[in-house]
């Protein structure tokens, strides 16, 4: 599945046809659009229709059953960026996704480099690793959520029984906590996926690198640095930029725990989105957040486009 | 795949057995934290409310196997399983129908505006959504598709497209052309050809995208909670607040549903695992 054949076949087809035919060679120019075409249909009307949607809403008066009502600038967006809870979301949004981010690459990446060990039961544990990337953010975040209940959650129960703690704890007796919480359960299922990235990178490193480096003497850390590092760095990119942008839009678990509250002291701009719009009705501004979010993405986008596409540079 | 990178043969030193003792101490510390959610929430699922609101007990004095079932008369559980199969088994053909050939396009031809077709792609990645919701919301009353799995189907479809091209691309260019070519010569014409010849070899590559997107959609929950109000229609992630009321969470039965609904996505994913990795880093190094 993952052999080096760059778009050398491709080329070689793209050159076969020598016919001069006119009607032919016309359709094999039309050809491609008419195989890519359903693609585009679908992703036009339900992908490309809501963005400009959402851009048009920003920038319109609009009424609380979505009707807009007329062109009004930037006010959306110099109402959003004056209410005071905004500062806040966007605080909790940086602090969301590079805590979520940052964290999870690195004990993904740690967990990877275990897992690549030869060991008794390496299936079994690589099986169970994959558990919290298949299961639904929902349920992972009710289960979280029960888990550290002060009355009744089960590691209160389960920690008094195995005597660490006397009396229950309350894990959550600031908004801060709560916070806190939600970022350890976004790295909690986030490792998963970083750990699979990074394995098959590490799986497709020749062990003979490795045999030389220690033919002359170099030590693991070495080793880590100057030989799996630089060699996994391209899945170690992929899965780092797809990890930002599903953290950044990531809904449902601080959603399921805390909806926010209280006070807007745990939202992140995405459930902040949403009350907006389907709590206050105010879609006007709730477009211009979007897009407000759009932008932050679109510069962590490009930085990877660039990136790719130099890579691919590089290849040819 | 069974050859680690850095299993260099060494004689047995004391060194090397101490590395070993706390490699599986790791290991097993890293299987017990994943795995202890979801004991939790099996726990919790056979345990009656007295007893889980005392916050007495780990596991279960007596087993209470009848909340499994009474969550099928509690809430319209079948209804909501239907729903999910039906959502994630629609997007799944959608987005094959649509991916498949251009995926095929764009591994086999040359043609102009390719990279420009590849770059929307991507970046149709971040446009999660549920940053989009607004405009979804707008697009499918406009279609007449809020309320309705209809609606659902497309949305997941749409947003896996770009999975979908990714993943096939990828595995379409690691197979070589040549075969395709000579049926070519046989008179086969490129539909032939790619449905006899290339989509029998790419059937693991297939199968893989194809339960990524089923798993996908069927975890699907931020448009499902927006799109849909009537009961009957909601998907599992979903359907099962129902037990998370805003005075009183029934989490025996909460819970009880929720392995309902990670069960068979699990057992999907541990499938695939394997295939997924390598073709999302070989599509996307490619890119």
């Amino acid at each position: 599945m993952s052999t080096k054949t760059p778009a050398a076949p491709a080329a070689e087809l793209a050159k076969k046809p020598p016919r001069p035919s006119g009607s032919k060679k016309l359709f094999r120019k039309v050809e491609p659009y008419i195989w890519i075409a359903p693609s585009i249909i679908l992703m036009a009307i339900f992908i490309v229709t809501p963005i400009v949607k959402v851009f048009q809403l920003s920038l319109s008066d609009v009424s609380r059953a979505g009707k807009i009502k007329g062109f009004n600038g930037l006010e959306n967006f110099t109402k959003v960026l004056k209410s005071p809870a905004f500062s806040l979301v966007l605080k909790n949004t940086i602090v969301w996704t590079i805590a979520v981010v940052v964290l999870s690459t690195i004990l993904g990446f740690m967990l990877a480099l275990v897992l690549n060990n030869k060991f008794r039961g390496r299936k079994v544990a690589r099986a169970i690793v994959v558990f919290p990337w298949a299961t639904t953010l929902v349920i992972q975040a009710s289960a979280w959520n029960f888990i550290i209940n002060k009355d009744y959650g089960t590691l209160n129960t389960l920690l008094m029984k195995l005597g660490f703690i006397s009396a229950p704890v309350n894990w959550t007796p600031t908004p801060g906590a709560y916070f806190t919480w939600e970022i350890a359960c976004g790295i909690f299922v986030t490792i998963p996926f970083v750990t699979f990235c990074v394995l098959s990178g590490l799986q497709s490193i020749d062990a003979s690198y490795y045999e030389a480096a220690t033919v002359d003497g170099a030590g693991y850390f070495q080793k880590l640095f100057s030989i799996t590092l630089p060699l996994v760095k391209s899945s170690l990119t992929v899965a780092t930029v797809l990890n930002i942008i599903y953290v950044f839009n990531s809904f449902p678990i601080i959603w399921t725990m805390t909806k926010g509250d209280p006070a807007n002291y745990t939202d992140t701009l995405v459930t902040y989105l949403y009350k907006l719009a389907f709590y206050n009705g105010k879609q006007g501004e709730t477009s211009a957040v979007s897009v407000i979010g759009f932008v932050i993405l679109l510069i962590c986008a490009s930085v990877y486009m660039i990136y790719t596409l130099r890579k691919g540079d590089d290849d040819l | 795949m069974s050859q680690p990178a850095n299993a260099v043969k060494k004689p047995v030193s004391i060194k090397k057995t101490i590395l070993r003792v706390l490699l599986y101490f790791v290991v097993l510390d890293v299987c017990v934290i994943t795995l202890y959610p979801y004991f939790a929430m099996l726990c919790t699922a056979l345990k009656n409310r007295v007893e889980i609101f005392s916050g007495d007990t780990v596991l279960p004095v007596v087993p209470l196997w009848s909340n499994f079932i009474d969550i099928w008369s509690r809430a319209p559980m079948a209804k909501y399983m239907l729903n999910s199969v039906l959502i994630a088994g629609g997007s799944t053909i959608i987005a094959m129908l649509c991916g498949i050939p251009a995926a095929y396009a764009l591994a086999r031809m040359k043609f102009k505006g390719q990279t420009a077709f590849l770059g929307f792609v991507i970046v149709s990645q971040m446009f999660a959504p549920v940053v989009l919701l607004i405009g979804i919301y707008q697009v499918m009353q406009r279609l007449g598709l809020t309320d309705n799995i209809l609606g659902l189907i497309f949305i997941n479809a749409a947003f896996n497209q770009a999975f979908t091209i990714w993943l096939l691309r990828g595995t379409f260019m690691g197979i070589s052309a040549e075969m395709e070519q000579a049926a070519t010569i046989d008179g086969c014409t490129r539909v032939q050809s790619m449905m006899k010849v290339l989509l029998p070899v790419a059937a693991p590559g297939i199968v893989t995208t194809l339960i990524f997107i089923f798993i996908n959609a069927w975890n699907e929950y931020t448009v499902a909670l927006c799109l849909i109000s009537t009961d009957t229609y909601k998907p599992l992630t979903v359907g099962i607040n129902t037990f998370n009321g805003y005075n009183m969470i029934e989490w025996q039965y909460l819970f009880a549903a929720s392995i309902f609904a990670i069960v068979p996505v699990v057992i999907l994913f541990m499938c695939i695992e394997k295939n997924l990795v390598s073709g999302l880093a070989s599509g996307g190094v490619k890119g």
